[in-house]
């Protein structure tokens, strides 16, 4: 989802920890985690998919208006906090999306309470590592040249990649703050936890793993490997949609999510 | 006044089409365009210009970068190896290990205090905060960097002067838990320790902690503006004020027999601020931590701010002044920049002998005094035997009159 510029969205303290959330549509709760770029309260696939559950959908810490605590810097601060928020929502079993990095933070908590989830989505996750040594599975978005990063991210990068220029100063500040949390959580081991993929066998609830077909940033074969690891899951292909299938094609994303869910 | 010799060991022999081509002369230029037979001339050139320097009553600085044209040091320590060594009266300023790139400080502390024993003494430590190009090639977090270095520079100090057998040390981003270095540094309680920043937040901790602050191509003002933080963060600390050997300045500087020869043969070294600095945006400005996100739409930006009717574009900037330029940053300002603009910001220092003297006289007062000269003396194509040149020329006419300018003393405020 391409960055959030307002500040009029809601507040939501978690235990201490003050958190931006967007809350959308109705139904049975479901919990979006995103990806590089915080939640855009704009942004269609929200409606859309808003149609089918009570949508809440933080900025994690560090990004959009969410501070960041002191010595809150590690993925393992961020997995707590969400079970923490899971805390918040019990005794709802809740719906679990993850977008990109907000993918690796939901495989996480599904791994560590996969009891209080009734669905797992993973959407273009991150969070795992698949090929060999001197394979790298994600491009290195910090070491590589922006528009080669633009690039492969969509599928259609005219049509959809942020064009800074074009951005209010409010709109950049965000992006910058995003950029920074996302280095800050992710440089090392880039983007993935080792241990991971291991104990991705403990997710027991359903899970749908959704693929931009055209994602360059992390490959649809990596989709299929996530999704192998995790036990009766389905994995499904977005048609002409990169890395961020919500923005690309919202329509197709949410209602693929929709099915999943029965609904 | 005394004075240091630095070359960079820059690798000026990749052809122009290959640089025009590259988005970057440095972390992501192929070294296949580094030949090993050229750099090792280089070395022993560099090296050799070391020790001319130690013959004729010189200092030497030992720097690091990594991964580029602008420079084959990439490895400090080894480089220290071999000046304790070969020289026999000068002093050594590593300038230096770039500690927030390297996982182990104490690996560090040994390699310093082992040059020290080796020098009995000469070595003198200084700490660089490294560039984007440099995080890229080392796997460095910059959002982290500056926590980094300043633990960093806590526990390779401890290491350096604590004597009662091991120590633990469990911080924020380095855990070393049996500490105890052989050998400890010959000098007590460690060899003196020099930072190289501009940037006023960093400069203020180098005060209050007393090290040397030496300040690379910044030019008068942003020199001024970095021992102004220096000294304001001293007294608002309660710490007593301290005199010109606590400041250095760091120049391309180049002496010939005539004022035009000094100038035609010194203008070489702008090869360093007008080739070897080319670096792409994921290095500068897109780091992430590079920029303080209140200020990103002033850097972020490569058009006019829109202003779509109704929308306040104004609203979420931020009040205060910008921020000071990181050095990346302030380099790439100046990329393009010409001999007599570099000599106007006393950026260059370049003539003759008497030239020479008046301009580095004239650059001390105006930003109020420093008692140690860095002379960047060789770069690009400036040749070796041009470089020797003007360090014998310096040596000889120049350093004489710049010992006998006294120290300003510490004044109270």
């Amino acid at each position: 989802m391409t960055s959030a510029g307002t500040t009029t969205a809601e507040r939501l303290s978690v235990r201490g920890v003050d958190l931006e959330v967007v809350r959308r549509g109705s139904g049975p709760p479901l919990l979006l985690l995103h990806g590089p770029q915080n939640v855009d309260p704009n942004a269609p696939f929200l409606d859309l998919l808003g149609r089918h559950a009570s949508i809440l959908a933080p900025s994690h810490p560090g990004f959009g208006h969410s501070p960041r605590p002191p010595d809150f810097d590690t993925v393992y601060d961020l997995v707590h906090l969400y079970l923490d928020v899971l805390d918040g929502l019990a005794p709802a079993k809740v719906t679990l999306v993850g977008l990109s990095f907000g993918g690796w933070l939901a495989a996480e908590v599904a791994v560590a309470c996969a009891d209080r989830l009734d669905r797992l989505v993973l959407v273009d996750a991150l969070g795992i590592k698949v090929s060999d040594r001197e394979t790298p599975d994600i491009l290195d978005v910090f070491n590589t040249a922006p528009a080669e990063v633009q690039r492969r991210s969509w599928h259609d990068p005219a049509r959809c990649a942020p064009d800074v220029n074009a951005m209010t100063d409010e709109q950049i500040v965000v992006h910058a703050r995003n950029w920074e949390s996302l280095c800050l959580y992710g440089w090392h081991p880039y983007m993935y936890n080792p241990q991971l993929r291991r104990w991705l066998r403990r997710i027991a609830v359903p899970t749908l793993v959704l693929w931009g077909a055209s994602d360059d940033i992390v490959s649809p074969a990596y989709g299929r490997a996530y999704s192998d690891a995790i036990p009766g899951s389905r994995f499904a292909l977005i048609e002409q949609a990169g890395h961020y299938p919500e923005v690309e094609q919202p329509q197709a994303t949410a209602q693929r999510i929709a099915a999943f869910l029965g609904r | 006044m005394d004075a240091w010799f630095h070359n960079e060991n820059t690798y000026p022999f990749v052809p122009q089409g290959v640089l025009d081509r590259a988005d970057s002369v440095r972390a992501s230029l192929p070294n296949r365009y580094c030949d090993p037979k050229i750099a090792a001339d280089l070395f022993e050139e560099t090296l050799d210009e070391f020790l001319l320097c130690d013959d004729v009553g010189m200092n030497v600085v030992a720097i690091e970068h990594h991964a580029g044209i602008n420079s084959l040091f990439g490895a400090n320590p080894l480089i220290l190896g071999i000046l304790a060594r070969q020289t026999r009266k000068a002093r050594i300023l590593s300038l230096g290990t770039l500690i927030s790139l390297r996982p182990d400080p104490v690996r560090i502390a040994e390699e310093y205090a082992t040059a020290d024993v080796i020098s009995r003494g000469r070595l003198e430590i200084g700490f660089v905060k490294s560039g984007g190009s440099e995080m890229a090639s080392n796997n460095a977090n910059p959002v982290t960097n500056i926590a980094r270095y300043w633990e960093a520079i806590d526990l390779i100090k401890k290491a350096l002067t604590q004597q009662d057998g091991p120590f633990s040390w469990e911080g924020k981003h380095f855990t070393h838990r049996h500490v105890n270095i052989w050998p400890r540094p010959w000098q007590a309680p460690h060899p003196r320790m020099w930072a190289a920043t501009g940037d006023p937040e960093t400069a203020s901790e180098v005060g209050r902690r007393g090290m040397v602050n030496v300040l690379v191509l910044r030019g008068a003002e942003g020199t001024r503006r970095a021992w102004s933080a220096y000294r304001s963060a001293r007294a608002e600390a309660g710490l007593p004020p301290v005199g010109s050997d606590r400041f250095g300045y760091a120049a391309l500087l180049y002496v010939g027999d005539t004022h035009e020869e000094g100038v035609r043969i010194g203008e070489k070294l702008l090869w360093f601020l007008n080739t070897s600095l080319k670096s792409a945006p994921q290095y500068s400005k897109f780091l992430p931590g590079s920029v303080p996100p209140a200020f990103a739409p002033q850097v972020y930006r490569t058009a006019p701010t829109p202003a779509p009717a109704g929308v306040d574009n104004g609203s979420a900037r931020p009040k205060g002044d910008a921020p000071v330029p990181s050095a990346t940053q302030n380099v790439g300002t100046l990329i393009g920049i010409t001999a007599e603009q570099a000599m106007a910001r006393g950026i260059l220092f370049a003539g003759s002998p008497d030239t020479v003297y008046e301009q580095i006289m004239k650059f001390r007062a105006d930003v109020g005094g420093f008692d140690h000269l860095i002379m960047v003396g060789r770069s690009g194509f400036l040749t070796h035997a041009e470089a020797e040149k003007g360090i014998k020329l310096f040596a000889k006419e120049v350093l004489p009159r710049l010992q006998e300018v006294p120290s300003v003393a510490a004044l109270e405020s």
